[in-house]
């Protein structure tokens, strides 16, 4: 708790000269444009969350069966990255470190890790290596990536998070055309998986490779990727965006898993791997008009996601594990349950088919670098869904002031309706420096 | 006799006309040239300023090669750091390094906010995207009408405003096809950057669109230099910083 303060008061602090030095006269100090072999940067950043608890929802059973809570809950939240680079000649070294801090009913928690901590080789201006923890971030969509074979899974719900990678190795080789193809690269990659390495990507022991085989062909980014190696099933994967007018882009993704396997509940509560080859897609579109109305709408679907029968199995089984509890005390089922939620009942966007609809609007009654937004996602399988309406201000030079809330919609047995809250209202100020 | 002089005239028309179009494009050509050369590198703050008063203020490291390349790396505030956009002829891209992948993005959006758009930040030669159809003399200036070449261009018509003797935009105001007024830009300060650039280091722009609104673009340190095509594609967008 006391860390949060201390961000609480930096941001107090630093606020007030901010606003107060707003209105010195403007100047281009030549000083600004000399480069210095090091970079030292970082944010800061406080974000309280109110939660609306939805007390009857599977996931709150599963999450607070012994620590009932009320209708809602407070959750205080902070987060500091640092930053940091040095470069000689064509080499270069970069980190980035990230902690989260949190404080709820449970107590307080911190977590600290390097995000990224890489050296690069550049030798020419067509060819770079790098080697260490890097996040690679393929793809073109906005909210999914089902081609973004070695990252994190992204939040869909905050795609544009910091996101923290993987140690791996990893080149670029670039060409450059005259004619329909102009940019030609491919990005091989090495991503090993041992004790201590990675060992939260897959199986154990393996090294995998991956690659990327980018084309800039007929003015559409189009890329072909694929990875094999054990720790994961094959998969294989294309993307692509184009702009078919200067104000409409139109992008999308495949990948197909070699071997997916999944642990479903059948109606009984018996767990079973299911092994089977898998498709995944995501197609969307992005529209920005004459008033600055960006429309973001995405499609997508995953076969390894459960169907609505296997998710209706999952919420029974954990009632019943609640209702045993309740009866007995005993909480073998709901541990149980706990582990099958890790195993993928419990990430986001769990099921099989998807729609993303973005709107936000720029600058509205001529008031700067304020943008209000409103997000929707709809699970197309159950017809269950959240809101997210966002107000966002960056007038103050490395500021960000961020408000915004989630309104869930959903019956029971719904993926959304079974959410442990039924609302979310949170406040985001972060600082760059 | 009369029919020889309706002749000699009808030739004069005839062979006006084209030679008058061949100036108009030659001139425009000086325009752009004279503002920057085909292949530069250049350092400019972009600042909006509000009614108010209220500034924000954004520094970028610019590299441009040929008639439809230019990129741009963000070096201030902390907040924009490390952002870059790039412009192959009428693909835009934006990368923002917390997001990792180049988005694709639009001429009219705004990357910074305010009056100047992405079409205003990754400008590429008025050549390149412009025919001249008319130029009228306005005694120490020419004033040149232009129609965009294609539906991509971010302003379907310009009337530039240039110096006779300097061969420098002094004012350009830029158009929607129905001649809606979308913005004015105002060239000023003219200052020898060095290796015979001598072009305006501000450019100041308003808009109807905008009421009380300003921005302002200053230059710095414009150099001539060349670059590698590969400079200009996706995969080298994070890498920008290694050019400066």
């Amino acid at each position: 708790m006391k860390r949060l303060l201390l961000i609480f008061l930096f941001f107090t602090v630093c606020l007030i000269p901010t606003i107060a030095g707003a209105e010195e006269s403007y100047t281009f100090d030549l000083g600004e444009t000399e480069k210095k072999p090091y970079h030292v940067g970082g944010y800061v950043e406080f974000k309280p969350i109110l939660y609306g608890l939805d007390r009857e929802s599977a996931f709150y059973k599963l999450r607070f069966f012994n620590n009932p809570r009320g209708h809602n809950l407070l959750e205080a939240n902070g987060r500091i990255q640092l930053e940091g680079s040095y470069e000689k000649n064509i080499f270069r070294i970069y980190a980035k470190t990230n902690t989260d801090l949190k404080s709820s009913y449970s107590g307080e928690s911190e977590r600290s890790t390097f995000y990224e901590l890489y050296g690069s080789a550049k030798p020419s201006s067509n060819l770079k290596f790098d080697v260490g923890k890097k996040t690679m971030k393929w793809g073109k969509g906005y909210a999914w990536n089902p081609v973004a074979f070695v990252d994190r899974p992204k939040d869909p719900d905050d795609p544009e998070q910091a996101m923290e990678g993987y140690i791996l190795a990893t080149a670029d080789y670039i060409r450059s055309f005259d004619g329909p193809l102009k940019t030609f690269s491919f990005t091989p990659v090495l991503l090993p998986v041992y004790d201590h390495v990675n060992d939260d990507f897959g199986n154990n022991n393996k090294l995998n490779m991956a690659g990327r085989f980018y084309f800039l062909l007929y003015d559409t980014d189009i890329d072909l990727m694929f990875m094999t190696g054990g720790s994961r099933p094959d998969r294989y994967g294309f993307d692509f965006s184009r702009n078919i007018t200067t104000n409409f882009e139109v992008h999308g993704e495949y990948a197909y898993f070699r071997n997916s396997r999944k642990n479903v509940l059948d109606a009984t509560g018996i767990p079973r791997q299911i092994e089977k080859e898998a498709h995944s897609f995501l197609v969307g579109i992005r529209h920005l008009t004459s008033f600055d109305l960006t429309t973001i709408i995405e499609f997508y679907h995953s076969d390894a996601g459960f169907t609505s029968d296997e998710m209706k199995n999952f919420y029974g089984f954990i009632n019943r594990g609640y209702d045993i509890y309740q009866s007995t005390g005993n909480t073998n089922a709901l541990a149980q349950a706990q582990q099958l939620a890790e195993s993928g009942y419990a990430r986001a966007n769990a099921m099989q088919n998807y729609i993303y609809v973005r709107f936000s609007q720029k600058e509205p009654f001529d008031i700067l670098y304020f943008t209000p937004s409103l997000t929707g996602m709809m699970n197309t399988d159950d017809q269950s869904w959240s809101l997210t309406p966002e107000l966002l201000y960056t007038g103050i030079t490395n500021w960000e002031f961020r408000l915004r809330s989630g309104i869930i919609f959903g019956a029971r047995n719904s993926d959304f309706g079974e959410k442990q809250n039924d609302y979310r209202i949170e406040l985001r100020v972060g600082y760059y420096f | 006799m009369i029919k020889k002089i309706l002749l000699i005239c009808l030739m004069i028309v005839s062979m006006a006309c084209p030679a008058f179009a061949v100036d108009g494009k030659t001139l425009l050509e000086q325009l752009d040239r004279n503002l920057s050369p085909e292949s530069y590198e250049s350092y400019r703050k972009l600042i909006n300023i509000e009614p108010s008063g209220a500034k924000k203020e954004f520094t970028l490291f610019t590299v441009k090669k040929g008639v439809d390349k230019v990129a741009s790396l963000f070096i201030a505030p902390a907040s924009e750091k490390g952002r870059s956009t790039l412009r192959v002829g009428d693909n835009m891209w934006l990368n923002i390094p917390n997001i990792g992948k180049p988005i694709r993005i639009t001429s009219l959006q705004s990357v910074v906010g305010g009056v100047f758009n992405n079409a205003d930040i990754l400008q590429l030669d008025y050549t390149a995207e412009y025919d001249v159809e008319k130029v009228d003399e306005k005694g120490s200036e020419s004033l040149l009408y232009l129609k965009a070449k294609t539906k991509t261009v971010a302003y379907d018509k310009l009337k530039i405003w240039a110096d006779k003797d300097k061969k420098l935009p002094t004012k350009i105001e830029c158009l929607t096809e129905a001649n809606m007024l979308i913005k004015t830009l105002y060239f000023k300060e003219v200052k020898d950057f060095g290796g015979g650039i001598v072009r305006p280091a501000v450019i100041e722009t308003d808009s109807p669109l905008y009421k009380g609104y300003k921005s302002v673009m200053i230059f710095a340190k414009i150099k001539k230099k060349n670059f590698k095509d590969e400079v200009f594609t996706l995969p080298y967008m994070p890498n920008l910083e290694s050019l400066r």
